[in-house]
């Protein structure tokens, strides 16, 4: 009976075509809207790291003295100082964890035959890639040993190595960052993350650095961040070496706490710190502050889903709703004209349960073509979105599980537009169409 | 097989009230075959629509197969409809977006008549009505006589013992329609009850029992035993006083 209905659909469907295709378009637009905007929202608001997500950790120290003012939410700077970043990287204690922030070199191999590049990079420590978890397809992290003592190396990602080496095993060989030379230790595979959450700094939705070098290159190569560097105090800064004394910020740090017993340490570990810098003339305040989020709890404090993109989902859902009265309206229409012959239909024994169904079913097959192509109808949209703005480029894009949602949305939406005229068109009473015409 | 005792039918649109039927009491027999007539607007096809179960009655008691109609839900009438009575509507009532196969196939559908069954019925019921070679056409493709012995034919295929037919003949030529009425003799013979209403006195003449229907009440004209009968005379108010038999 489902296939017969399924059958009926399509000839109604199709004999009445206008109204049909209008009822498709009007789903098709509502849903292409709302998934863009859906899938926007959703690729902004996925955890970026599911597994791992409650136990990275970003440490904020409020460094400012008394009466200082910052315009986060809890008073306190977003990022630390480079004198806090290494301190807090060479005290004691075993968490992994590491400073890090971005930059960028000129990348070439000092031959004629490679053109220079010039290409984002991060500055980290070891750690950094067990933290974040990258995978490396050849070779692995540099050593404690090599970032202290001899750091020109760099960790490059896998489309360098596919630009530069073909794809081989580039470890071993030399690259030049800059006029300096550096020895490759690993290939690291494309970080293809939607949003950037290790360093907001760009942009929530900015893309990956390509090279990693250890973070004690800074100081050496006097290596200025992409980021922003904001300070609370006036500061006349002369050369790169006062830049590290200052009390700008500019570093980002992360560490992985893997408990609560874990976090706890770490906080004793910096309310220790701070009390041992007071007592060295920093932090002249009344109530030492730090802050220590997570990553779920550092986006929410980022605002990376940001009010606007809720109220745009919600509006795309209104229009959903206006598309779905319309269609209401064209198939009350649609279904009433076709009472006579339903009278027949109930005459001949079918009961109001097989109206119904014939007439939902007819209802989801609309839906469905409205889904599918208001899937095509967001593609569309998103690709919109790419290419109009370049900062979305990760993000615009569709996941299975959206991908999913879409005839489901769609066949609910038609539901709801298509229950009350299939509830009212079952009621028809047998008789009355069939009085002599 | 059927008794109606005082049935009323009113029909409240606006401010007018009309009744349709009224103390319409009437016991049709087992393979009966039963001819109405009356004037137009006297409320034959509302008696047929109620004795059909496809309208509710608004006084009155009914009962079809020893089942007090009045008392059942919406699904238990369709089911009757559908397992016990067939019909002819007054217009041909086809499914325009359907062919003729597909239009005789509905009542079998909404029945659960497997498919290789539905088959063998519709084409035995299409060649009844001589329109096999037809099966494939749209109703809006066949003349008017045509549809309406697909009209019948759908009637027919639900193999219904009790078929209500609303002037089955009405578009047909006389040839046509003596054809149509042999074909409802034979399905009566067969042991289907019959009730046709007719304008046609010939026709009527031909059924055993006649019965008139006047300004909504009954008046039972004839019921011969199987022979013709004489033509029904000119609605008398007072008809209804003098049933015969019944
Ligand atoms: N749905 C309805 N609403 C209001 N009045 C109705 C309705 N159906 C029928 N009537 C009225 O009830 C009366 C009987 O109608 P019915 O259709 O039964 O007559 P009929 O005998 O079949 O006539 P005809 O020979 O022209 O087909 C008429 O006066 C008609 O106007
Ligand atoms: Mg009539």
């Amino acid at each position: 009976m489902f296939l017969h209905y399924i059958d009926l659909s399509i000839r109604s469907i199709k004999s009445t075509p206008v109204i049909s295709v209008l009822m498709v378009f009007a789903i098709a637009i509502g849903i292409g809207l709302t998934m863009t905007s859906l899938s926007v929202f959703h690729m902004m608001s996925m955890d970026p790291i599911p597994h791992k997500s409650q136990a990275i950790h970003f440490p904020q120290l409020n460094i400012m003295d008394e009466g200082g003012e910052w315009h986060t939410d809890d008073n306190i700077p977003y990022q630390l100082t480079y004198q806090d970043a290494i301190n807090l990287y060479n005290a004691d204690a075993d968490f992994p964890r590491s400073p890090s922030f971005r930059s960028g070199f000129s990348v070439h191999l000092n031959t004629p035959d490679v053109k220079p590049t010039m290409e984002p990079a991060r500055l980290v420590y070891q750690e950094f890639f067990s933290i974040f978890e990258r995978p490396f397809i050849f070779g692995a992290p540099w050593s404690k040993e090599e970032q202290q003592s001899k750091p020109y190396v760099v960790v490059i990602s896998e489309s360098i190595n596919n630009r530069l080496f073909n794809g081989q095993n580039s470890v071993g060989k030399s690259i030049y960052l800059d006029n300096k030379s550096y020895r490759i230790v690993g290939v690291v595979e494309d970080w293809d993350h939607h949003i950037k959450y290790y360093d907001l700094n760009n942009g929530a939705f900015n893309s990956p650095e390509k090279l990693y070098v250890p973070f004690s290159i800074a100081p050496l190569e006097e290596i200025g961040t992409w980021g922003n560097t904001n300070g609370w105090k006036h500061e006349t800064l002369n050369g790169y070496q006062s830049l590290l004394q200052s009390e700008l910020v500019w570093v980002q740090f992360w560490v992985q706490l893997n408990t609560a017993a874990e976090k706890e340490a770490f906080s004793a570990l910096i309310m220790a710190y701070m009390e041992d810098q007071q007592s060295k003339g920093r932090f002249n305040r009344d109530n030492l502050q730090y802050a220590l989020r997570n990553v779920t709890q550092w986006l929410k404090y980022n605002q990376v889903v940001s009010e606007d993109n809720r109220i745009l989902v919600g509006l795309s859902f209104m229009f959903l709703l206006v598309c779905v009265a319309n269609i209401l309206g064209l198939l009350l229409a649609k279904f009433l004209k076709r009472a006579p012959e339903v009278g027949v239909r109930r005459a001949l024994g079918a009961s109001k349960k097989h109206i119904f169904a014939q007439h939902i079913v007819e209802v989801s097959v609309i839906g469905l073509a409205g889904g599918i192509l208001g899937i095509v109808i967001a593609q569309l949209g998103l690709w919109g979105v790419r290419t109009t703005n370049r900062y979305y480029e990760a993000l615009a894009t569709m996941d299975v599980s959206l991908l999913l949602a879409a005839p489901t949305i769609a066949l609910m939406a038609s539901f709801i537009a298509g229950l009350y005229p299939a509830w009212l068109v079952c009621r028809t009473q047998p008789a009355i169409y069939l009085k002599s015409q | 097989m059927l008794t109606m005792h005082n049935v009323g039918k009113i029909y409240q649109t606006d401010s007018v009230q009309t009744h349709a039927l009224r103390d319409f009491s009437l016991t049709v027999n087992e393979g009966e075959f039963i001819a109405v007539t009356g004037p137009s607007g006297s409320g034959k096809t509302t008696f047929l629509n109620i004795a059909g179960l496809l309208e509710p009655f608004t006084s009155g008691q009914y009962t079809l197969d020893g089942i007090d109609i009045g008392g059942l839900s919406d699904n238990q009438r369709a089911d009757i409809r559908n397992q016990k009575i067939g019909y002819i509507f007054q217009g041909f009532n086809l499914i325009p977006d359907l062919n003729i196969y597909e239009n005789v196939e509905v009542p079998l559908r909404y029945r659960g008549v497997p498919a290789k069954e539905r088959k063998v019925r519709i084409l035995e019921c299409l060649e009844q009505v001589g329109l096999a070679s037809r099966a494939r056409h749209l109703p809006q493709q066949l003349s008017g006589g045509q549809q309406q012995r697909v009209a019948i034919a759908r009637a027919l295929a639900g193999k219904p013992r009790f078929l209500l037919a609303d002037e089955p003949t009405g578009n047909l030529d006389t040839l046509m329609a003596r054809q149509v009425m042999e074909l409802l003799e034979e399905i009566n013979q067969n042991g289907a009850t019959i009730v046709m209403v007719t304008h046609d006195p010939e026709l009527a003449r031909r059924a055993p029992r006649n019965i008139q229907v006047v300004d909504g009440e009954l008046a039972d004209l004839t019921f011969y035993q199987g022979k013709p009968a004489t033509p029904a005379s000119a609605p008398e108010k007072s008809a209804h006083e003098s049933v015969v038999g019944g």
